[in-house]
């Protein structure tokens, strides 16, 4: 009868368990036997930082830091559906500088999104890149070592993390023809970390179209792609939000398999603030601003493989209604591939602001200067594989498989 | 002059509908029907008929494979085209796949033996292709080898292939360039040089000549490897416009080198062959989900017909890369040829193996009426996807089965 019991209590405690760990069910319970295509990204980045910096809140400082920023872990589950789309989940973080994620973590959740896909639309919902600020992608070392030059700035943001420009919520539906030419229609509810506290809803809805050159030939004809778009942020709604216009592309300068140059070029304009000065520094993404950036690069891949890259991208920002307030920043990277997925890395990054903007964005700091070099790895795994890519060559040459 | 005959290559399907309509004509039901008994009957005590002598000369090619064909021989001449077309291996089963005049396999090619063949091969696509001619003795520069006996043939061009039909029966043909992905996506047909003499058809009286050719495909694989292949062939073309991106396109890019001496050097001054650790991480191999007869997984695979009485030839030509045991179910068989060529002595079984790159020529007499299954029986590839039934599964179907009694159920299964 004691044994009895035991077992009794252990199976309990068993059961519990069980369920303590079980996800919430769905509303159709699903066959366990049908395994999706499971995809793991990664990419880890690490540098030493030399120079001098400031942050906004902090002040001006000689750095010399390890920087894990930016390395990233996503995981992706596909199906292939019944009427022959696909359906995907994706979750991903990536780190940020601890001081600067606000919430303690240096984890940064940048992916929960789920997608539905067929040949010529696609839809998704859920945390994951914004969809106004990859346009074009700038060769610098980080994705945000540029950010108020090179993505539509969220004016939800209170500075101390720059993800809050890259990533949001978003519900968006994207048409394509021929895989060419895309026209994205979305709404956002961005990051804000102004009033973490409150949940602000949507916070803007916007459009873009996107040109992309023929899957095969990015290196080969001229131009590579090419877009714009309209965002409408609800922010400051006392004087009827805040208007984002943004275009860019990328053209190939010299088309090459082993000696490639490109230019890219992004222009955001904002408009619709009130604003005249800047008492936080959240006001500066919220005051109507120009901004442009370039990015001259070569690739240098010996055989047809990628070798090493060197970038020169040039950026400036220049604030509509307030005086003073002017940027310009430079950025020389380069990166020697030591094999496949793994770089040596190095970048010289120099960004110059005027008082107004010194004053919120680098606090005593007028000309930021970081000289960094480290390493990169970066991966992509596809585990039990039976869904190939949409955007292929024999899908764009050839009949969509499956039609 | 040489007579020259040209002609389009059949498909199987061709081949089946003329079948048909054959028989729609009555020629073979009445010489087929009392086949068995027109065989040769021993007498207990008689010695069995002197079959196939053994020579050892025997591998030697009928005629002199460097000759050129003189007046008043004939060349039958074809027209093969190889492109990207849409494949459907099973209803919802697509792949992008290189066909031999858009079908999978690829035309059958069928000639006496003895005469010529010239075929013109014109590659539309942005990959290089050849054809070789497996189990032919021919010369040298026909073979088909890319950097071997011939340079590929690259798109537009055309490759003109001229060779004598030897030796006799059945074999097949097959791209070999990057052949592990190419045949699998379809770069492969039956080649049957039909003997001058058959001697096969005397003993046997078969009427009805089946060719069934086997493979496999991984169908990840192979779109993931025509993707990229297509995508460096591209890049390719398009360096070829210009002449300073076709002084960076050397040899070694294309993995191309002159000699030995070349590759060496090319290692020594940094190049990194492509199947190295750091190139290819774990060695890719091939995960076969879909398992054909004729390009088609069961239950789409087509049926071999006979009727009571009648004997018919079954041709099986393994073009993949798996070995294959076809089994039929209710009958022995005679295997009488391997690799075209006529047995020793024949061998009676109810399972051949049949080895990839070789073929395996069966006769089965008509005595067990019924719908019997005829597959492969290593079971692996009798699914689809996994899933059973599938795969290289066929049947034997008696057409005359309800009329003789037998209570066969016309079932596709496809598993629940």
């Amino acid at each position: 009868m004691k044994r009895f019991f035991i077992l009794f209590i252990f199976l309990a405690l068993c059961n519990r368990s069980a369920k303590a760990i079980s996800a919430h069910p769905m509303p159709i319970p699903e066959d366990p036997s049908t395994e999706p295509q499971i995809e793991l990204n990664g990419a880890g980045i690490a540098t030493m930082d030399v120079g001098r910096a400031s942050s906004p809140g902090s002040s001006a400082k000689n750095i010399g830091i390890i920087n894990d920023d930016d390395s990233s872990l996503s995981a992706s589950a596909s199906q292939r559906l019944y009427d022959g789309g696909i359906g995907s989940f994706t979750i991903g973080t990536l780190t940020v500088d601890q001081a600067a994620a606000g919430t303690g973590s240096p984890l940064f959740l940048n992916q929960a999104v789920l997608d539905y896909q067929e040949k010529s639309y696609e839809i998704w919902l859920g945390l994951t890149d914004n969809p106004a600020a990859h346009l074009v992608d700038f060769p610098t070392l980080r994705a945000d070592d540029l950010v108020t030059f090179t993505s539509p700035l969220n004016p939800y943001s209170n500075g101390q993390n720059t993800e809050d420009h890259l990533y949001s919520k978003v519900a968006a539906i994207t048409f394509n023809q021929n895989l060419t030419y895309y026209e994205n229609f979305h709404v956002q509810q961005l990051i804000d970390t102004v009033d973490a506290g409150s949940d602000p809803g949507v916070t803007s809805a916007g459009f873009n179209f996107e040109y992309r050159g023929p899957p095969g030939y990015e290196h080969l004809q001229f131009v590579r792609s090419a877009g714009f778009g309209y965002e409408h942020v609800n922010a400051a709604p006392s004087y009827g939000g805040i208007n984002q216009v943004y275009a860019g592309g990328v053209i190939n300068l010299k088309p090459s398999v082993t000696n490639l140059v490109d230019l890219r070029a992004q222009g955001i304009t904002m408009f619709g603030s009130k604003l005249n000065q800047f008492s936080s520094v959240t006001d500066s993404f919220q005051a109507d601003y120009n901004a442009m950036a370039l990015s001259l690069r070569y690739l240098h891949s010996p055989f047809g493989k990628p070798a090493s890259q060197i970038a020169l991208t040039l950026a400036a920002q220049n604030y509509i209604k307030v005086s003073n307030a002017n940027s310009y920043a430079i950025a020389l990277t380069g990166v020697k591939r030591l094999g496949q997925g793994v770089d040596l890395i190095g970048q010289l990054l120099g960004q110059w602001r005027s008082a107004a903007l010194e004053a919120v964005q680098s606090p005593g700091v007028g000309f930021e200067q970081i000289f960094q070099v480290g390493l990169d790895f970066n991966f992509d795994t596809i585990f039990n594989q039976h869904i190939g890519p949409r955007r292929t060559y024999l899908n764009y040459q050839h009949q969509y498989i499956p039609e | 002059m040489a007579e020259i005959e040209k002609k389009n290559p059949s498909s199987r399907r061709d081949f089946l509908t003329a079948g048909g309509t054959a028989l729609g004509a009555g020629l073979l039901f009445g010489r087929t029907s009392d086949a068995l008994a027109k065989r040769k009957q021993l007498k207990r005590g008689e010695e069995i008929p002197p079959w196939v002598k053994f020579s050892p000369n025997a591998t030697n090619p009928p005629y002199p494979p460097r000759q050129m064909p003189k007046p008043g021989e004939k060349i039958h001449e074809f027209d093969i085209d190889v492109s990207i077309q849409i494949h459907e291996i099973v209803p919802g089963i697509k792949i992008h796949g290189f066909l031999y005049n858009k079908t999978l396999p690829g035309p059958e090619i069928r000639v006496p033996e003895g005469e010529w063949v010239k075929v013109n091969f014109t590659n539309r696509t942005a990959e290089f292709h050849t054809i070789h001619w497996h189990g032919i003795q021919l010369a040298n520069e026909m073979d088909g080898v890319p950097l071997g006996t011939q340079w590929p043939v690259g798109r537009n061009q055309t490759f003109t292939y001229l060779f004598r039909a030897q030796p006799a029966g059945t074999h097949f043909y097959h791209c070999h360039n990057m052949t592990p992905l190419h045949v699998q996506a379809g770069m492969f047909g039956a080649l049957i040089i039909e003997e001058k003499n058959n001697f096969l058809k005397d003993v046997f009286y078969y009427e009805r000549d089946y060719t069934l050719v086997l493979s496999e495909i991984d169908t990840n694989m192979v779109e993931v490897q025509m993707n990229e292949m297509m995508k460096s062939m591209a890049a390719m073309e398009k360096m070829a416009e210009s002449s300073t991106m076709m002084r960076e396109m050397n040899g070694r890019m294309m993995g191309w080198f002159r000699d030995k001496r070349a590759f060496l050097s090319a290692i020594a001054s940094g190049y990194i062959p492509p199947y190295m650790p750091a190139m290819t991480g774990p060695a890719p191999t091939a995960n076969f989900n879909f398992f054909m007869i004729n390009g088609k997984s069961y239950p789409m695979t087509e049926e071999v017909r006979i009727k009571s009485g009648e004997s018919i030839r079954v041709r099986l030509i393994n073009a993949g890369a798996m070995p294959h045991y076809m089994h039929l179910h209710g009958h022995d068989f005679w295997h009488v040829c391997e690799d075209g060529a006529i047995l020793q002595s024949p061998i009676k079984r109810n399972t051949i193996p049949v080895f990839p790159g070789s073929t395996a020529d069966i006769i089965i007499h008509g005595t067990n009426p019924g719908h019997w299954h005829f597959h492969d029986h290593s079971d692996i590839s009798t699914t689809n996807n996994g899933v059973f039934p599938g795969g290289m599964m066929t049947m034997l179907m008696y057409e005359d089965a309800e009329k003789l009694g037998v209570n066969v159920p016309d079932i596709i299964a496809v598993n629940s």
